[in-house]
């Protein structure tokens, strides 16, 4: 208890204080890589595992730092994954035309256009974005399917120069750096944090609430495009499918986002938002080093976020919690 | 003839049927304090609102310095001149001081999109300094700051761009007396630099004496504006009202009617940091007063006394040796709670008043657990229009009701639960004069029935004016008691407050 | 700027009258019924019928049971104005344990069934009230957790039940569970405190718990009884598919909303919710989905319509004064 105390004094000491944060992200990651580690050594843990499993972690918190604009607002988004599915076919399919510019302006693009749709209609139908985002998802997954014309879309060979190194670090740290940049240097990072931290009051001091939460959309989106490059080049294809199968992949990103925001009292959403999906990574393949079945991963992951979450809230008394 | 600085020329406004504020022209000039009183629903507030952009008008204009003033939120009201310290919170968590204080008016920092953090941060701490509040570190997230420090960071940045009118909106009754000899002082001093102050205050008293003039608003129109020292605060009551207050508005005995039976014990009570080691009884029959400064830690107390606290300690035992540890406890054991905070704790906005009125006596109207609703119905319309609440039905949702009105709501609650014990905090704040007389009726009418009353309030005249024994308490702690008495005043009470 | 005292044109008038009904809260209560109305019309039209042969009938109210059984559940949960994202997992996980405890006894299948979604949704409230995380963020965990679970218990073959379970698969025995379930639930939220009691929390929690309702207690007894309802269903859809694959109750959570949703139910619960809106949102829901199927259409092509007629009927039916501020 005594190092427990200790450990929470470093807190107030004036240069460490300041990174109390990631300390307790990496202690955490190091927490997880030495359990793993000790259970099987030979599978698990080696520089060349752990690149990989930055590699593939990155995908997730590109992603993950633009949904952060929304939750920090208060607001949610269930068309996240279907995001990723159509832009990934629109990038396939202009890539066959252009090139790497058409991959990238076709997934960015689609990206930040599907954005620029959720936050309009949630601003124009009043509805809250949890439910809107439920029906465009579902209209989102079927344009998919039309797009692809109900073929998987393979991405060519000589374009997938983002779905290894060093395309793909190059890509995600860009995004890392452009996301932190607005967070931290322009008023929009102000504004959705004073968005959601009291709408009305905001609101009643001139901030256009309606145009900051368009701006989220647009750039949660934005920032889903970009995932989409990453996730198709690393994955080489992409088919569309209906029945709501896109919801799947909403989640991982969406845990990436949980640390962003349950870190955001140290000030530093965005590592916290990197360091965290690279700790789900490295439970995904630790259990998947030890032989466990892939399913086990899903066990894990929830039980860990859930322990993440309940470690790290800090409810005041008498707090109220939908 | 003095330069009249601001005009407002037939300015009118409604929502739906209300007609808040109803063709009211007045003038004010440079350098004037003005006083803005009226009773709750007169229209004060939303005049100002309209004033500085928070609502849009529906006819009239507004002129300052002979410019038409066309606004449509506060920045583009403080753009033009105009600014409002408002009476809830107008600062917002999770940002730094630095951003609450220059919120809507970065562009000066900001360069090709990109924000100067530490430029902003360090002309924030420059005017922290120049207003005195030095204590005050620009760089800190303004959640660190307890709310009386927020207020007066929300003071800077209303004020620290010189406006030429600035809008003080109830803020005082919020603030320690600390913080309000801060704000007259910024008065005062814009005043001497020749911009005009618009001051919205309950207390008549200190609207008397620190304005030049006062503005009286009715009904949404305006009676008369009159000069401070020529006025005395029954002259405001009756424009306020409209007629003479023939009722007598506290009690008039001086006999208390409290036998010696004890109803609640409390002993050694501590909340950490709000109160500590409180030890009083409540006798059968009695109103029991607490005052004190805002801070001095009698709300905290009547949340301990009904089980609401958290991590309290001590005892609250009833007569009869029933411990209160929380608060359904306390409920069934015949106690009642009215919060000062009335929307969020009292009184459920968005339900209906049936079910406001019924919630805690459900199980008593259940037969075998299963309740009717015509029986609901019956007792909530029963202890409603006993309360006398100005309501389409019961049907209707408290949000539409006046706030004199939710009060009457939440007394007809705890009247239905037939409670012997009421905590009261609070219970006129932001009523106006009739309701007030109405409450103050009822409570005399419980005492000589047998209840006892715990009255909490920040206004000391309804203290003396109701209270068989008054407790004042300061820094947590009780430091006096008093017993009504005619020949007890403000002065020997005030003394013992500071 | 406009004088009050000009005499308002009467077409004016007429057109604020109509405005004003449609605005009445009381007529906005019946919007889910006209729409549950409309849309039979319009499929009977447009299917010639067919949508409401008997045949089709039957297959409607096939899917009509679990569905509607485990809204019954997450109704409560929505009034309080919390979110239940683990529905799919709850069912998946019931309708294992119901598979393999069928081959001992009936019986004993179904209690297990539904003590499996009490015990889901109990470690679901728990967490939610001992550490105040937001409901929809414990029970996304959960769903993850349980569907992982779920995955691993069917990884080498599906987890069958004794065959001769199908034989209970009785339109009168699942309609006699599902209106039990629906009539126990209706008498418990309309004629005992606990109907006032949720509306209270989800439209003040503060004030409702100075009022003497035990908050904590009432969020983990119905995140409780929401796995436990559910587990009932899981039952139903026991019986009807004779064995649980690795993709049991996919989405069951999203449907469960969207019916719910269509049903007329505000997203943050309160005093506005009416039980209505189980059946209402189950039926509009369903025939939805049959009637885009029964005309003939591509899935794609079914789904985007479904999505436009979700985001139309929510946009009309919303009740915006009850949401300040929406989220």
């Amino acid at each position: 208890m005594k190092l427990l105390r200790q450990f929470q004094k470093l807190k107030t000491n004036k240069i460490l204080g300041r990174y109390y944060g990631l300390i307790l992200l990496a202690l955490m990651a190091f927490f997880f890589f030495a359990v793993f580690k000790l259970l099987s050594p030979a599978n698990f843990g080696s520089l060349d595992n752990l690149y990989f499993y930055l590699q593939s972690s990155i995908i997730y918190s590109v992603g993950a730092c633009g949904f952060y604009f929304i939750v920090v607002m208060g607001l949610f988004d269930f068309s996240i994954g279907a995001n990723v599915v159509l832009s990934s076919i629109v990038g396939v399919l202009l890539s066959k035309q252009f090139g790497y510019i058409g991959l990238l302006f076709g997934c960015v693009l689609c990206g930040t256009l599907i954005g620029f749709i959720n936050g309009l209609l949630y601003i124009k139908l009043t509805i809250p974005s949890m439910i809107v985002t439920v029906g465009l998802m579902l209209i989102y997954e079927s344009a998919a399917y039309y797009v692809a014309g109900g073929v998987k879309q393979v991405l060519d060979p000589s374009m997938q120069a983002f779905g290894r190194a060093p395309g793909n670090i190059l890509l995600a740290f860009a995004a890392f750096l452009a996301t932190n940049a607005i967070l931290k240097y322009t008023r929009t990072g102000t504004y959705c944090y004073a968005i959601g931290s009291n709408e009305y009051t905001a609101k009643i001091m001139g901030i256009n609430v309606n145009r900051q939460k368009l701006v989220g959309f647009v750039l949660c989106h934005l920032f889903v495009g970009v995932m989409a490059v990453l996730s198709v080049s690393y994955g080489t294809s992409m088919t569309a499918t209906t029945g709501m199968t896109s919801m799947a992949r909403n989640f991982t990103p969406l845990m990436g986002t949980f640390f962003g925001v349950a870190f955001r009292k140290y000030g530093t959403a965005i590592p916290a938002i990197i360091i965290g999906e690279f700790i789900i990574a490295i439970i995904f393949n630790g259990f998947v080093a030890l032989g466990a079945p892939t399913t086990v991963q899903n066990i894990v992951t929830g039980a860990a976020l859930l322990a993440i979450v309940a470690i790290t809230a800090q409810p005041q008394k008498g707090a109220v919690a939908k | 003839m003095t330069d009249t600085f601001l005009t407002a020329e037939d300015v009118d406004k409604s929502f739906g049927i209300t007609h808040a504020v109803n063709h009211v022209s007045l003038q004010v000039a440079r350098g004037e304090i003005r006083g803005l009183i009226g009773e709750n629903g007169s229209g004060k507030s939303t005049f100002c609102s309209l004033l500085c952009g928070i609502y849009g008008l529906d006819c009239g204009r507004f002129t300052l310095k002979g410019n038409e003033l066309k606004i449509h939120n506060q920045v583009e009201a403080n753009k033009q001149g105009i600014s409002i310290i408002v009476q809830e919170m107008g600062t917002l968590a999770g940002l730094t001081v630095a951003e609450n204080i220059f919120l809507g008016h970065e562009d000066r920092f900001i360069r090709y999109g990109i924000k100067h953090t530490a430029a902003m941060n360090r002309e924030a701490q420059k005017l922290l300094d120049a207003y005195g509040f030095t204590h005050i570190n620009a760089t800190l997230m303004i959640d660190n700051f307890h709310f009386e420090d927020r207020k007066l960071i929300e003071i800077v940045k209303a004020t620290y761009f010189k406006p030429e009118i600035t809008i003080i909106d109830e803020t005082t009754t919020a603030l320690s007396q600390h913080g309000r000899e801060e704000l007259y002082k910024l008065m005062e001093a814009t005043k001497a630099d020749g911009r005009t102050i618009i001051f919205i205050s309950h207390d008549l008293s200190e609207v008397i004496q620190h304005t030049d003039t006062i503005s009286v608003l009715r009904d949404g129109m305006l009676i008369d504006t009159v000069q401070s020292d020529a006025v005395t605060e029954d002259d405001l009551k009756k424009l306020m009202v409209g007629r003479e207050l023939n009722k007598q508005y506290y009690r008039t005995d001086y006999e208390s009617a409290a036998g010696d039976e004890v109803l609640l014990e409390v002993r050694g009570v501590c909340v950490p940091g709000q109160i500590e080691d409180i030890s009083f009884d409540l006798h059968k029959g009695e109103i029991l007063g607490f005052g004190g400064l805002s801070e001095c830690g009698m709300h905290e107390l009547g949340k301990a006394v009904f089980g609401a606290s958290f991590d309290r300690k001590g005892t609250v035992t009833l007569k009869g040796g029933v411990r209160i540890h929380a608060i359904p406890d306390a409920i069934s054991h015949s106690i009642a709670y009215a919060s000062k905070d009335r929307d969020n704790e009292s009184i459920i906005v968005n339900s209906s008043i049936r079910d406001n009125i019924v919630l805690p006596s459900a199980d008593d109207l259940a037969d075998h657990r299963i309740l009717h609703k015509k029986k609901l119905d019956r007792f909530a319309v029963e202890h409603a229009q006993g309360m006398s609440v100005k309501m389409t039905d019961i049907d209707q949702f408290v949000s539409d009701l006046s706030g004199g009105n939710k009060q009457k709501v939440v007394l007809a609650r705890w009247l239905g639960k037939a409670s012997d014990i009421l905590v009261l905090d609070s219970p006129t704040r932001g009523i106006d004069v009739n309701v007030k007389a109405d409450i103050y009726a009822l409570m005399d009418n419980l005492r000589l029935q047998g209840k006892s009353i715990i009255m909490i309030s920040e206004e000391l005249q309804e203290l003396l004016g109701m209270c068989d024994r008054i407790m004042i308490m300061k820094n947590g702690k009780i430091n006096a008691e008093f017993s009504r008495s005619p020949a007890l005043n403000e002065e020997d009470i005030i003394v013992k407050m500071l | 700027m406009t004088q009050r005292q000009t005499p308002a044109k009467p077409a004016a008038v007429f057109f604020e009258k109509l405005r004003s009904f449609f605005s009445n809260p009381h007529v906005k209560a019946f919007y889910p019924l006209v729409g549950l109305l409309l849309i039979i019309t319009v499929f009977s039209i447009m299917t010639e019928g067919r949508i409401t042969s008997l045949r089709s009938i039957r297959l409607i109210l096939s899917q009509v049971y679990p569905l509607m059984i485990a809204c019954t559940g997450v109704f409560m949960v929505m009034t309080l104005g919390s979110l239940d994202f683990s529905q799919g997992s709850i069912i998946g996980m019931a309708s294992i344990v119901v598979s393999a405890l069928s081959f001992y006894s009936i019986p004993l299948a179904i209690l297990g069934g539904i003590l499996t979604g009490a015990a889901i949704g109990l470690f679901n409230g728990l967490i939610h009230v001992r550490f105040k995380i937001p409901s929809f963020i414990v029970t996304i965990c959960t769903m993850y957790l349980f569907r992982g679970l779920c995955a691993y218990l069917t990884t080498n073959a599906p987890v069958a039940a004794m065959p001769s379970i199908t034989a209970l698969n009785q339109d009168w025995i699942k309609l006699l569970i599902t209106c039990g379930t629906l009539l126990v639930t209706f008498v418990l939220f309309q004629f005992t405190k606990l109907g006032i009691n949720l509306k209270s929390i989800g439209a003040g929690e503060m004030a409702a718990r100075y009022s003497g309702v035990r908050t904590d207690l009432t969020k983990v007894l119905v995140f409780t009884a929401a796995g436990l309802i559910t587990g009932i269903a899981a039952f139903v859809n026991v019986v009807k598919v004779g064995s649980i694959t690795s993709t049991a109750g996919n989405q069951f959570e999203t449907q469960i909303l969207i019916a719910l949703v269509l049903g007329g139910l505000p997203i943050s619960g309160g005093s506005k919710v009416r039980f209505s809106n189980i059946i209402i949102g189950t039926l509009i829901s369903l025939i939805l989905s049959n009637g885009l199927v029964m005309l003939g259409l591509d899935t794609a092509l079914q789904q985007l319509i479904k999505g436009v007629i979700f985001l139309a009927v929510v946009a009309l039916t919303i009740d915006r004064k009850s949401l300040q501020v929406i989220k």
